[in-house]
């Protein structure tokens, strides 16, 4: 691949404010300071075409291959080992998404085609990974050189065809972050870190597709498997963490059932009281006026 | 029409069964939850989501199972697993989760006591073994490292009792799970004094001790109305899994042992006094006056089954790890017994009975380069026998043992179940469809309403169809390989503790 760089503002990109930069570069010698530690608002994509790069993603030492892809979120920190960017072949792209917040809210903008709950899932998943490097991704190599020659040749409906190309991009990374996950091998351990995000996540209102993408299983498959481990489907499995959490927080004195209501992620109190009160006899006020006799 | 429902409060999951008085199952359901580990060695369980979990699957049975044919619900039998320890404040709120049976914190509270006499004096009063499962030790690692949370505790529960006390206000706990905390003594019925000082508490931080039977406590009203049962309903403490899969196993009576394997395993046997064991091997945990259950516990069941079919079976066959572990069992079933001399020593998750290593770890042994993938698998699969053999074998040399009932989700491969016919030489009796800690319940139910005369003539009902007879020239192959492995899990004791030690410095 050729060396080129298109930055924002150059005629190419034009069409495509979200690209903030797509280039390709050959390395052929050794420069000081020439890839040091910084961090942008930026989703930044290293494809490695060539050679052998010493990174720090995120404070986690990694050493990328060809045909290895990094996956740089905004805020994060990249740098090289040495400060400096190694001798190889390297593409990347930077994307300035409209949105990607810290609980997995995720708008692309609207240059996108993907779907509110399609861009919640990789949202989602693209927060909780902690390994920012995919391993062996060719796949992603090809969707590069797509977009190159898009920008390149400009024939008819190609602004239509890149933004498609981002798009599927960024579906490949999704999908191979929850392979990753192995949840056929393993579904007790995969529920188990499923389980931990739902706690720590427990007011958000969460779907079965976004629980599902997470894992890595379709709809039905996802529930099907919850339900034989569990015993529960997925909704009545957070509900019923829910009304857990629910019972601690009620007898803590200092917390009103409001407040609670929505930290445990239900859209009101009276949605809380019905669903509290026909699981067990009680309204949450009366729960707290029998646990804590002193209130 | 009556009838009977049981709830289990299992290691993982809580299972409600309902049963018509004559014992015919109307219907089960299950509902799990986590087990946290949030350092090495800690596994905790938070007892409210247990408690809802336990509500919601109970209130979705009845509504789906039994109000719509109009049964009438006549008592509520629990169990549970042994060995649980939580705490609650003065205003009865948990303090912390609750620190399951499988919690291996209280390591050095129990090596301290294990090589102390004043051990064996506990272990003789007492009936169960110097372990870090024992609630004596997980109360006295508390005492010893969370001095805020001692403090703060006004009761020492187990998760059953605590159960129990949400639904009906009262703190009892029964004489099977008390025989299992280490803290009671098994002789008198009483709290033993010596056990209570150790961990530094007093009864009154205990709940009262009530018979299996117990079915005084009253649901409380806003339960009633919530699940739709009538104000009435028993209410009885019941039993631990562990004893009620004994008397659910059918086993009752002289020369017979019962084998469990679940994620775990265990080899019981029934009788009318406490097992004294000089070198303090097994379990006596009561059922009822003059009914012991004794025995030994192994780490290394179906666990490590699970284990090598995750790292080892062929996910592309299979959807999913039960369909792979059936794949695996066809494949050792094309092997010779014996797995041409490849041995396995099961004890990844260390050992209890009969070794009590928790330093073991797991072994492939007498490999050659003919061996293939298959070998590996019937090799695991008879290792993990060979354990349990190993602690019927042992208990042998206490009482006569003449047949045996297998239950329990892997027991009952019917490829298990021939294999355990073979190396123990002896028929095997099992009922694969069957939950055999749910049929103990209910039996203890009916008994207490009367449709038994006792827990003898209760379990003569228990009927186990499927028999599989030992095949005389498999078990002497089995034996010439079990030798080995015996030898073997002695032999390396200093290498275990070696290889531990590396381990413990590099995790």
């Amino acid at each position: 691949m050729n060396h080129f760089i298109f930055k924002k503002g150059c005629i190419e990109l034009l069409p495509f404010p979200h690209i903030v930069e797509f280039g390709s570069k050959k390395n052929t010698n050794i420069q000081f300071n020439s890839l040091k530690a910084s961090a942008t608002d930026l989703l930044r994509l290293y494809y490695v075409l060539d050679g052998k790069f010493e990174w720090i993603i995120d404070e986690q030492h990694f050493i990328l291959y060809p045909g290895d892809l990094a996956i740089i979120l905004p805020g994060q920190l990249l740098g090289g080992e040495k400060d400096l960017l190694d001798i190889g072949t390297v593409s990347w792209l930077f994307i300035q998404l409209k949105e990607l917040a810290l609980t997995g809210k995720l708008i692309p903008g609207k240059w996108s085609s993907l779907s509110d709950i399609e861009s919640r899932a990789i949202g989602k998943l693209l927060i909780l990974n902690n390994k920012p490097v995919l391993s062996k991704l060719k796949e992603a190599g090809v969707l590069f050189h797509q977009i190159q020659q898009e920008l390149f040749n400009q024939e008819i409906g190609y602004t239509t065809r890149t933004n498609q190309v981002i798009d599927e991009l960024l579906i490949l990374l999704a999908r191979q972050l929850t392979r990753q996950n192995d949840s056929r091998r393993d579904f007790p351990q995969t529920f188990m870190k499923l389980e931990n995000t739902l706690r720590e996540n427990l007011s958000h209102p969460w779907t079965v597709e976004e629980m599902a993408a997470l894992v890595g299983l379709g709809t039905t498959a996802f529930s099907e498997r919850v339900k034989s481990y569990t015993g529960f489907s997925p909704l009545n499995y957070v509900i019923n963490i829910r009304i857990s959490e629910a019972l601690k927080l009620l007898k803590q004195k200092d917390v009103n059932v409001t407040d609670i209501a929505l930290e445990i992620g239900f859209y009101s109190s009276q949605h809380f009281a019905t669903t509290f009160k026909k699981l067990t006899g009680y309204t949450p006020s009366e729960f707290r006026k029998k646990n804590i006799p002193n209130k | 029409m009556d009838c009977i429902i049981t709830i289990d409060l299992g290691t993982g999951a809580v299972k409600v069964s309902g049963f018509d008085l004559k014992g015919g199952i109307i219907g089960f359901t299950k509902g799990s939850y986590p087990t946290f580990h949030t350092k090495p060695d800690y596994s905790e369980q938070d007892p409210e989501q247990i408690f809802i979990t336990m509500l919601y699957v109970l209130k979705n049975f009845l509504n789906e199972k039994i109000h719509p044919k109009k049964y009438k619900v006549v008592s509520i039998c629990f169990s549970a697993a042994m060995h649980s320890v939580m705490t609650t404040d003065k205003n009865g709120i948990p303090v912390g989760n609750a620190i399951v049976w499988s919690d291996n914190r209280a390591k050095k509270e129990s090596h301290d006591l294990i090589h102390s006499s004043f051990g064996k004096i506990l272990y003789n009063a007492t009936g169960t073994p110097i372990h870090p499962m024992s609630p004596l030790n997980k109360i006295t690692w508390i005492k010893n490292n969370d001095k805020e949370r001692f403090k703060q505790a006004k009761k020492f529960l187990s998760i059953k009792s605590y159960i129990i006390q949400q639904l009906t206000g009262e703190y009892v706990m029964d004489f099977s799970i008390a025989s299992a905390t280490g803290l009671l003594n098994i002789h008198t019925w009483e709290w033993e004094g010596d056990a209570l000082k150790h961990a530094g508490i007093t009864a009154d931080k205990l709940p009262s001790l009530v018979p299996v039977f117990y079915s005084s406590a009253k649901l409380r009203k806003e339960y009633q109305s919530s699940l739709g049962l009538p104000a009435k309903v028993k209410i009885i403490a019941g039993s631990s899994d562990g004893c009620l899969a004994t008397l659910g196993g059918g086993i009752w009576g002289e020369g017979k042992a019962t084998i469990t394997i679940e994620d775990s395993g265990a080899v019981r046997v029934m009788g009318k006094k406490v097992l004294k064991d000089e070198k303090q091997r097994f379990f006596n945990y009561l059922l009822t006056e003059n009914n012991y259950v004794s025995g030994g516990p192994t780490n290394n069941g179906g666990a490590v089954f699970e284990w090598f079919a995750k790292q080892f079976g062929d996910f592309k066959r299979a959807f999913d790890l039960e369909g792979c572990m059936e794949h695996l069992i066809d494949d050792a079933s094309k092997v010779p017994v014996g797995s041409a001399g490849l041995l396995f020593l099961p004890y990844l998750q260390g050992e209890r009975a009969p070794i009590w290593n928790a330093n073991a770890k797991g072994v492939y042994f007498g490999l050659n380069i003919k061996h293939e993938q298959q070998h590996f698998v019937r090799a695991t699969i008879e290792g993990i026998l060979y354990a349990i053999y190993s602690i019927g074998k042992t208990l042998e040399e206490h009482r006569t043992i003449n047949s045996l009932c297998v239950n329990g989700r892997f027991a009952s491969f019917p490829f298990w179940a021939q294999m355990i016919a073979d190396i123990f030489n002896k028929p095997v009796n099992t009922k694969s469809d069957s939950d055999s800690v749910a049929v103990g319940a209910f039996l203890l139910s009916a008994t207490e309403i009367g449709i038994y005369k006792n827990l003898d003539e209760a379990a003569k009902t228990v009927e186990l169809p499927e028999t599989y007879l030992p095949t005389r020239h498999h078990h002497n192959v089995y034996m010439k390989h079990y030798a080995i492995f015996e030898r073997l899990s002695w032999k390396l004791f200093d290498e275990f503790e070696a290889i531990a030690n590396l381990q413990q410095k590099q995790s």
